[in-house]
């Protein structure tokens, strides 16, 4: 060993906890700027493992990054996970979606625990993780998986029969949505069996489930060593399209309520390390119907939105909470109390109600308003709008924040409808 | 509607500057989104641009442009300006910055590796000179009628940029633009005089005495090169002043406007009313306008009857330009070959089809009282006195106008065959290895809906020449081989050679034999190597066209005038681009020139080497091959790295 490298190792050795001589790599599992921002921050050495397109910008900007197809099923996991074991990866952190079995299977073979890629598996399956919370008393709705068109039609029949609907009464809606993508895509509602027919093969199998009335929410928990570190509640104005956090004070009181209702989920899922996202419906009484979790990133903004309104970054806890070696005082000297937020914080996401657009309008009343931070929407030079299916993308995204939520609730609602396309 | 800046706006976009340049290099495009934002909110101000030019050099730093096409200034192109700028949204905000960038090097505020402060400064000035629609409103036409995007804010910019230019740089650029497009003496100069009547605000600003001369010149050879002229801009006005001058203030006059022609190839309505003038009044005067040498002289002398029922049918001030193409026309002696007196006479009686008539009328202003066949005749001297002149406008018809040239160049008697044939008839037939084929009976081609902004003759031909050059290659296109080999000689007539060369194996669309490629080339062409076999006819050939930075944009026709030594001594290229646009930077240091090198007007030349490393096809007649074996393999190795790091990158190569 040459003297400089006796040296360099020295230094390392000393930085590291016990028991510990090499620092070790997180590996993050889809290419996400904002979470290798985070990781880079955190001064922990990573790897990116993304999709191959990504080489050339991860090459020119000296990222460790391994490039990798997650759409494809393969059996090449085993080869993965010895490419990041050499480049000394212990950690996986799920980005995405169609990220998480993997982070499950590279976790469970740094942590030789098999079962955390079933774990895994539970979250990317629709209508197995409805099962499996219906198993541990969690209230769900009434839900099927289906495999056809005729399946949907019976099911809307079925449901709208327990409803005592009669001929000539308006339906109430069902929702599908595909069994493995992220929260909203995808999702319909269907309340006409007319509907059903503009459904296609790619569509199946899909989850259908009964419509849940009541207040939907979503939660993101930062989980460290199977507790719950950080509970944030994201209330949302209209789904797809505006949310906010925290929620305002009727839905913030019954965090004790809910809290109770996580931990028995985390019970059930056995989740350990990392975020989750699920999403829930309240209804006045405060009964909880459990929608979905998920164990990655959430849409909408919803980190930068906790970013804004708790100081602190959500990827990096999001970092910190999937690795079981952080240390329960650096994660307390990390988060905040969940009541300290420092005010609201909001975004609206905006949808063109045009097919072609001509141009951008934003009201001066909006950009004058003591809420508004920013927007990021310009013009776009192609005005042709591409057509939404389920909650498809949005083109744009105004953030607001400020010490009230009635006000911000107003504005999303307001501007919701507002056409700053046209 | 403007508002205003305030602290808070300022504040804003300084905060969000700040938090780019604090970016680790891979997050830049988190960040760069607010910067654009906040830009775009100064950019809407009237004060804006000068906060921003505040921090103009901080913007490459702290990767604003960073991993998008603005990136690397020393690769922009002042043509490209304007289009961004009035672009919809976030180009046209990225564009602004980046010309404030610009602006910041030019003024020494910030330094950047690539881009010397020289180089800044003559990007702007390119700029300037390209977009004075925009430095100075309502000066040209189109823009008054054409509403774009963002012209407020364009404007804004234009004039704030220009206050840190000097007006001699400005004015020194716009004179070579201008003189860059008259020197290929085009025969449609609506460009070149939009930008002379641009360059008129520029009289206003102070400029050295030396271009003030030049510009003035440019103005007054399109609206009155001489005292009288310039007086009386009305041609009826002109027209009675005319008669009251004494011969001698006449040949004066004529002198006057016949000089100015001569220098910039542009022609006033005044031309047209004394070439009418003095054909009725003064005709042995009719040299001095033309500007006539001793050939020229002879053959007006000689055919002084048809001339002067040629300047009476089809010189109006509307077709003025036409009264250069006679000047060329008559030096050219033309009129000699024995089918183009009878061929010209036909013109002024044809009976023109509706839809030719109206497409030529749209060619002149309303309310002139043309007939379509004066202003076809008109066409036709044009293009009978500037074979090289004819450009193919805004359309991708370079196999036409190719034609078009070649025949008006060797062939006049053909060409005055087929004009009548489409204006007349609607049709042209050509015969194709035993096969007749009409263009009445065709559809589609490259240009079906065809970009009016074209000399007559063009008007008239092009839309038929067009469709049964596309018919022709679709006939072969199944052959394995290039179809150029048949359809050109077929096509353009015996004047074409039968050998035929080119550089990609059609089959596997590789590159094979690239040295032997070379080697034919220079022994069939370079006068050094090809036994003195001189060039007689203009060769079609292809090239590739690659963009400034020597990238492959496609194909293209053009044709090999001659091959000469240039008057430094070097072998140049000497050929007929009929984009019109000749003096294209081709990347690699390859730009062609227009003037110069030896060129004679509307040539385009090359050094040999860098014209032969942009072909992929050419002709050439097999019996006349010189020594291959001869060329230099220095020579080829020149070319054919060239021709490997530009085009050569999109094939795949076999070759050695």
């Amino acid at each position: 060993m040459e003297l400089d490298q006796l040296e360099l190792n020295q230094t390392l050795q000393e930085s590291q906890p016990e028991g510990k001589t090499i620092p070790y790599l997180t590996a993050l599992i889809g290419w996400s700027l904002p979470a290798i921002e985070a990781c880079d921050k955190l001064n922990r050495p990573f790897v990116v493992v993304g999709p191959p397109d990504f080489k050339d910008y991860a090459e020119k900007h000296d990222i460790t990054f391994v490039g990798w197809e997650f759409d494809r099923l393969n059996e090449g996991s085993d080869k993965l996970y010895k490419q990041l074991k050499a480049l000394g990866a212990e950690v996986a952190v799920p980005l995405y979606e169609e990220c998480v079995e993997w982070a499950g299977a590279l976790n469970s073979r740094f942590r030789e625990e098999p079962r955390l890629f079933n774990r895994s598996l539970l979250l990317r399956d629709k209508g197995m993780m409805k099962r499996k919370a219906q198993m541990a008393g969690i209230k769900v709705g009434v839900f099927e998986e289906a495999r056809d068109k005729e399946d949907v039609k019976r099911f809307l029949k079925r449901v709208n029969d327990a409803l005592l609907k009669v001929d000539g009464d308006k339906y109430e809606p069902i929702h599908c949505k595909p069994l493995d993508k992220a929260g909203s895509v995808g999702h319909r509602a269907i309340d006409d069996p007319a509907d059903i027919d503009a459904l296609t093969d790619s569509d199946f199998p899909l989850l259908m489930e009964s419509h849940l009335d009541g207040q939907e929410f979503s939660c993101e928990v930062f989980v460290n060593n199977g507790k719950i570190q950080f509970l944030n509640i994201t209330e949302y104005v209209k789904l797809g399209y505006s949310n906010f956090v925290p929620p305002s004070p009727s839905l913030e009181e019954k965090r004790p309520i809910i809290r109770k209702a996580i931990e028995q989920l985390i019970e059930a899922f056995e989740i350990e390390n990392g975020v989750i996202h699920p999403e829930y419906f309240i209804m006045p009484d405060g009964t909880l119907h459990f929608g979905e979790v998920a164990a990655r990133v959430p849409g909408g903004h919803i980190f930068d939105l906790i970013e804004r309104a708790y100081g602190f970054s959500a990827y990096e806890a999001q970092i910190l909470c999937s690795d079981p070696n952080t240390t329960e005082e650096e994660l307390r000297k990390f988060f905040p109390a969940e009541d300290e937020a420092l005010g609201y914080a909001g975004c609206l996401m905006v949808h063109p109600h045009v097919n072609y657009i001509e141009k951008l309008t934003i009201p001066e009343e909006l950009e004058d308003h003591s809420f508004f931070e920013k927007h990021d929407m310009f013009t776009p030079p192609q005005g042709k709008v591409a057509e939404r299916v389920g909650f498809g993308n949005h083109y744009g995204t105004i953030f607001f924040f400020g010490d009230d939520s009635a006000e911000m609730t107003r504005l999303l609602v307001d501007y919701e409808k507002y056409d700053f396309y046209l | 509607m403007p508002s205003e800046v305030t602290e808070g706006k300022i504040a804003r976009f300084s905060r969000s500057l700040t938090r780019l340049e604090e970016a680790p290099s891979y997050a830049k495009s988190r960040y760069q989104t607010d910067v654009f934002q906040e830009a775009n909110r100064l950019l809407e101000t009237d004060e804006g641009l000068e906060f921003l030019y505040q921090y103009a050099h901080r913007f490459d730093a702290a990767g604003v442009f960073q991993d998008g096409p603005w990136e690397d200034p020393s690769k922009l192109q002042p043509p490209l300006v304007a289009g961004s700028l009035q672009a919809k949204g976030l180009p046209y905000v990225i564009e602004m910055l980046s010309d404030l960038r610009m602006l910041a090097i030019a003024e020494g505020k910030g330094d950047h590796p690539k881009v010397s402060q020289e180089m800044a400064m003559e990007f702007l000035n390119e700029v300037m000179a390209l977009n004075l629609d925009l430095l100075f409103p309502n000066a040209s036409e189109a823009s008054r009628i054409e509403k774009k995007e963002n012209t407020v804010e364009t404007q804004r910019l234009f004039q704030f940029i220009s206050q840190y230019l000097s007006s001699s740089a400005l004015s020194e650029t716009l004179i070579y633009e201008i003189e860059r497009l008259t020197a290929q003496r085009p025969i449609t100069v609506k460009r070149t005089v939009s930008m002379i009547k641009m360059a008129k605000e520029m009289l206003r600003s102070e400029t050295s005495d030396d271009q003030r001369r030049m510009l003035e010149s440019y103005v007054s050879s399109i609206e009155g090169p001489s005292e009288l002229s310039r007086s009386y801009q009305q041609p009826n006005e002109y027209r009675k002043q005319l008669m009251a001058l004494s011969t001698e203030e006449l040949r004066k006059e004529s002198e006057q406007l016949g000089l100015s022609m001569r220098k910039t190839g542009l022609c006033s309505p005044h031309h047209s009313v004394l070439a009418r003038f003095l054909s009725r009044k003064s005709p042995h005067l009719l040299s001095v306008l033309l500007q006539l040498t001793g050939k020229g002289k002879a053959n007006l002398e000689e055919h002084a009857e048809l001339v002067h029922q040629l300047i009476k049918v089809s010189l109006f001030p509307s077709t003025c330009q036409s009264v250069y193409g006679l000047a060329l026309l008559l030096e050219r002696g033309v009129l000699s070959a024995s089918p183009v007196i009878p061929g010209l006479r036909r013109m002024i009686e044809l009976d023109i089809r509706p839809e030719v008539r109206s497409a030529l009328f749209n060619t002149v202003g309303e309310g002139e009282g043309l007939t379509a066949n004066s202003i076809l005749l008109a066409g036709v001297i044009s293009v009978l006195g500037q074979p090289l002149g004819v450009g193919q406008g805004l359309n991708p018809t370079c196999q036409a106008a190719r034609g078009i040239s070649l025949w008006a160049q060797h062939a006049p008697g053909y060409l005055l065959e087929i004009i009548p044939r489409a204006a007349r008839d609607g049709d042209i037939d050509m015969v194709f290895e035993g096969v007749q084929i009409h263009s009445k009976d065709l559809q589609g081609g490259l240009a079906p809906d065809l970009h009016p902004e074209l000399d007559p003759v063009s008007l008239v031909l092009v839309p038929h020449l067009d469709r049964i050059y596309s018919e022709m290659m679709s006939r072969v296109a199944l052959r394995g081989e290039d179809g150029h080999r048949w359809v050109n000689p077929a096509f353009y007539g015996n004047w074409v050679q039968k050998g035929f060369s080119t550089v990609i194996e059609p089959i596997t669309g590789s590159v094979t034999d690239y040295p032997g490629f070379v080697r034919l080339f220079y022994a069939t062409h370079h006068p050094e190597y090809n036994d003195d076999y001189e060039l007689i006819y203009p060769n079609p050939v292809g090239i590739f066209i690659t963009n400034v930075h020597g990238k492959m944009l496609g194909f293209h026709a053009v044709s090999i005038q001659r091959i000469a030594k240039s008057p430094d001594g070097e072998y140049r290229v000497y050929f007929y681009n009929p984009n019109n646009d000749g003096s294209q930077n081709w990347g690699q240091g390859i730009e062609c020139t227009v003037m110069g090198k030896g060129e004679l007007s509307g040539e385009s030349s090359l050094p040999f080497e860098e014209f032969t490393s942009r072909l992929y096809a050419f002709h050439y007649n097999p019996y006349e091959q010189g020594d291959a074996y001869a060329v230099e393999a220095e020579n080829i190795s020149i070319v054919k790295s060239l021709a490997k790091e530009s085009w050569g990158q999109d094939y795949t190569w076999i070759s050695k």
